[in-house]
């Protein structure tokens, strides 16, 4: 699994990405990371890498990070096992080789130490003032969250469930908060999944009876669980705590948390099963303890019909948690995302005419620190939020905030390299209708400050994406002359014309020759007068993405703006 | 707001056809020591109209001594650039105005922010 090279061991990890963005995770590993070996299957990326574990916990696109224990082909049952086979079978085949996890425990706890040594001095401040507070948040959470995790669970499919998850969490604002509600989710389910297996399997009544039993008892000690979940992760920040378990006569104390699905979940009566039998295996292999509420290391095994994955998670918060962003909008991976896209070179003015708190420009700022960055928004809290954001990420010389309609835009035509943004079209802002009639206009608003060779980002939801689309391939097909017959088809386009024509009457600065490279500092002012041309979308279709956005997907559009003429 | 921004901005009041670049009138200005970066200041020299950024300082009294015209082979000259980079980075209007120059309608600047939105009858 490891080999010695250059500045340290080969280190086999992987991430969880949400949906659609596993290739911009992919990319990221291999480009920041030099990872080798990379792999990517549906919500995951595997690699190997050599960098130390501070750069690695600092990947944008990913959500969390494991320490890869096995990666293989999928767990085959035989046709009609008996559970006890089903059982052996699975250990045998999962468990492999006691060296193996010792020694993957062993490089799991120096990771820890490292990321605990560069942690503990930022985080020794804030873990004092949480400790005072947390108790209460952690009883609200609780409390509140009851009722929506039991419906949630009902319905739940493993395939949505990561992603509600990842929503329900982002909803909440503080880390801690988020943290306490994880847990508690956790905790709620197992329960739920327990009593539904009791109302669905009447035979097993013996087994059941016991645990009910633990339902119950699981319910009652609540607080206790909460405290010692905090006394975990102090532990876990302090690698002096952890070394001994593993050296000592001390057992290591772990518990298992299994996704499965496909042919295998149908052999086991729920995943409580599979914990059990997977646990049970380890335990007698290696001498390890199972310990549910207080483990010292969780291990996280996904079983399909695609495969089987065996990790241990590096951190506590996901890596999509953000230290540096105060409020958050969009989740930050997408932003991140969406930055990246745009292709930001040192130099560039990039603007996001509905910016919202700045998630996106955020993003872009802590990655290209060479560009400016303009946020532009109509509503005033929004701007405020924005403008507290960069003061705590201290970007604020990069990023500058402007009010202002992105139906028209105080900027100059072909004055800015790229423009980001994220459509506003949940329940938060606005409303759709709106929004899909005004589209036209602020995307040739946007079309008119880009210059010839600058790039569109655009996160759209399903229904305004097929709403562009549609809205480009028009101006494209027909051109400029459509105006003058087709109504219903056009529309949209004819009462576009007046407010366009005013503005590309205005004779406008081009900078000719598509974008001064670093190299080509000439004097730009000499740069031509002239009347663009009508309606006629200079925007060329680069790319659609799909990605999630927690409950709804969104899709990201990339546009070139070309020269038309 | 700052000068960078400000040599962006423009108005697009009705019937205006030239509402570059917007006159200053400030009523609080300050100026936050920003971290000097050489590369960012030149790159973002070619994107800068500038006549009107020596125009904004000018009036809001930190044109220092930045000549009329841009310096040819500004890029070696950490002096300029430096004064270059107080301009655009460290001189901040806080609060005051922003004027159209050919129809007057005034943008007001509130806690830096300048607000550029428009009437429905000024579109």
């Amino acid at each position: 699994m490891s080999e010695s090279r250059g500045k340290g061991k080969f280190v086999r990890y992987y991430c969880t990405a949400g949906n659609g963005m596993e290739p911009f995770l992919t990319d990221e590993v291999k480009r920041k990371l030099a990872a080798e070996n990379v792999c990517q299957m549906p919500g995951k990326v595997l690699f190997s890498s050599t960098e130390a574990i501070d750069k690695i916990i600092k990947l944008k696109a990913a959500e969390r990070l494991f320490l890869l224990l096995k990666h293989d082909s999928p767990v085959r049952l035989p046709a009609h096992a008996s559970p006890g086979k089903a059982a052996s079978v699975l250990q045998s085949t999962l468990l492999g080789d006691r060296n193996q996890w010792t020694s993957a425990v062993m490089t799991w706890s120096r990771l820890k130490g490292e990321l605990a040594d560069k942690q503990i001095t930022v985080d020794a401040s804030s873990l004092v003032r949480d400790e005072i507070s947390e108790r209460e948040e952690r009883r609200g959470s609780a409390e509140q969250m009851g009722e929506e995790e039991r419906a949630h669970v009902e319905t739940g499919k493993s395939a949505g469930e990561q992603r509600e998850e990842e929503s329900k969490t982002r909803r909440l604002k503080s880390a801690d908060e988020r943290d306490a509600h994880t847990l508690e989710k956790k905790r709620k389910k197992e329960m739920v999944q327990r009593v539904d297996e009791f109302s669905s399997d009447e035979d097993k009544g013996q087994v059941l009876k016991k645990k009910m039993k633990m339902v119950v008892d699981g319910t009652e000690d609540n607080e206790e669980q909460a405290k010692s979940n905090r006394e975990e992760d102090k532990a876990l920040l302090q690698p002096s705590k952890i070394k001994p378990g593993f050296t000592s006569s001390d057992p290591v104390t772990f518990r298992i948390s299994c996704k499965c699905t496909g042919s295998l979940s149908r052999c086991f009566s729920s995943t409580q099963e599979v914990n059990k039998v997977i646990g049970l295996g380890l335990g007698r292999l290696l001498g390890w303890k199972t310990d549910l509420k207080n483990p010292q290391l969780e291990v996280n095994v996904y079983l399909s019909d695609d495969h089987c994955l065996l990790g241990i998670p590096l951190t506590r918060l996901p890596l999509a948690n953000r230290s540096y962003i105060k409020t958050t909008g969009l989740r930050a991976t997408v932003a991140w995302a969406m930055a990246s896209l745009a292709q930001i070179q040192p130099g560039f003015c990039v603007v996001d005419p509905m910016c919202g708190v700045g998630t996106i420009l955020m993003e872009a700022a802590q990655e290209n620190k060479g560009a400016f960055f303009l946020g532009v928004d109509i509503d005033d809290r929004q701007l405020q939020k924005a403008s507290e954001n960069i003061k705590f990420a201290e970007v604020g010389n990069r990023i500058h905030l402007l009010k202002a309609s992105s139906m028209m835009l105080p900027l100059p035509s072909a004055s800015v390299d790229a423009v980001v943004c994220d459509l506003p079209f949940g329940r938060k802002f606005g409303n759709k209708a709106n929004m899909a009639a005004n589209l036209p206009v602020i995307v040739t608003e946007m079309e008119r400050v880009l210059c010839v060779g600058g790039t569109l980002v655009l996160l759209l939801s399903p229904q305004l994406s097929f709403v562009l689309k549609k809205l480009l391939a028009q101006k494209q097909d027909t051109g400029p002359t459509s105006n003058l017959g087709t109504k219903d088809e056009t529309g949209k386009q004819d009462c576009m014309s007046p407010s366009l024509s005013t503005k590309k009457q205005q004779t406008v600065q081009i900078h000719q020759g598509v974008k001064s490279s670093p190299t080509q500092e000439t004097d730009t002012e000499t740069g031509l007068h002239l009347r663009l041309p009508p309606a006629i979308s200079s925007l060329k279709h680069q790319a659609t993405l799909r990605v999630s956005l927690g409950a709804i997907d969104g899709l990201i559009h990339k546009y070139v703006k070309s020269d038309v003429r | 707001m700052k000068l960078l921004t400000h040599n962006m901005l423009m108005s697009h009041v009705k019937g205006v056809t030239k509402g570059y670049p917007l006159l200053i009138k400030a009523t609080e200005v300050k100026v936050n020591e920003v971290e000097f970066n050489p590369q960012f200041v030149s790159r973002m020299i070619p994107k800068v109209e500038w006549s009107a950024l020596v125009k904004a300082a000018e009036e809001l009294g930190h044109r220092q001594d930045l000549p009329a015209e841009l310096l040819a082979d500004y890029e070696k000259n950490e002096e300029f650039l430096k004064k270059v980079h107080k301009v655009l980075l460290e001189v901040e209007v806080i609060e005051g105005c922003l004027q159209c120059p050919e129809s007057g309608r005034e943008f007001p600047i509130t806690k830096g922010i300048p607000n550029m939105l428009l009437n429905e009858d000024e579109v």
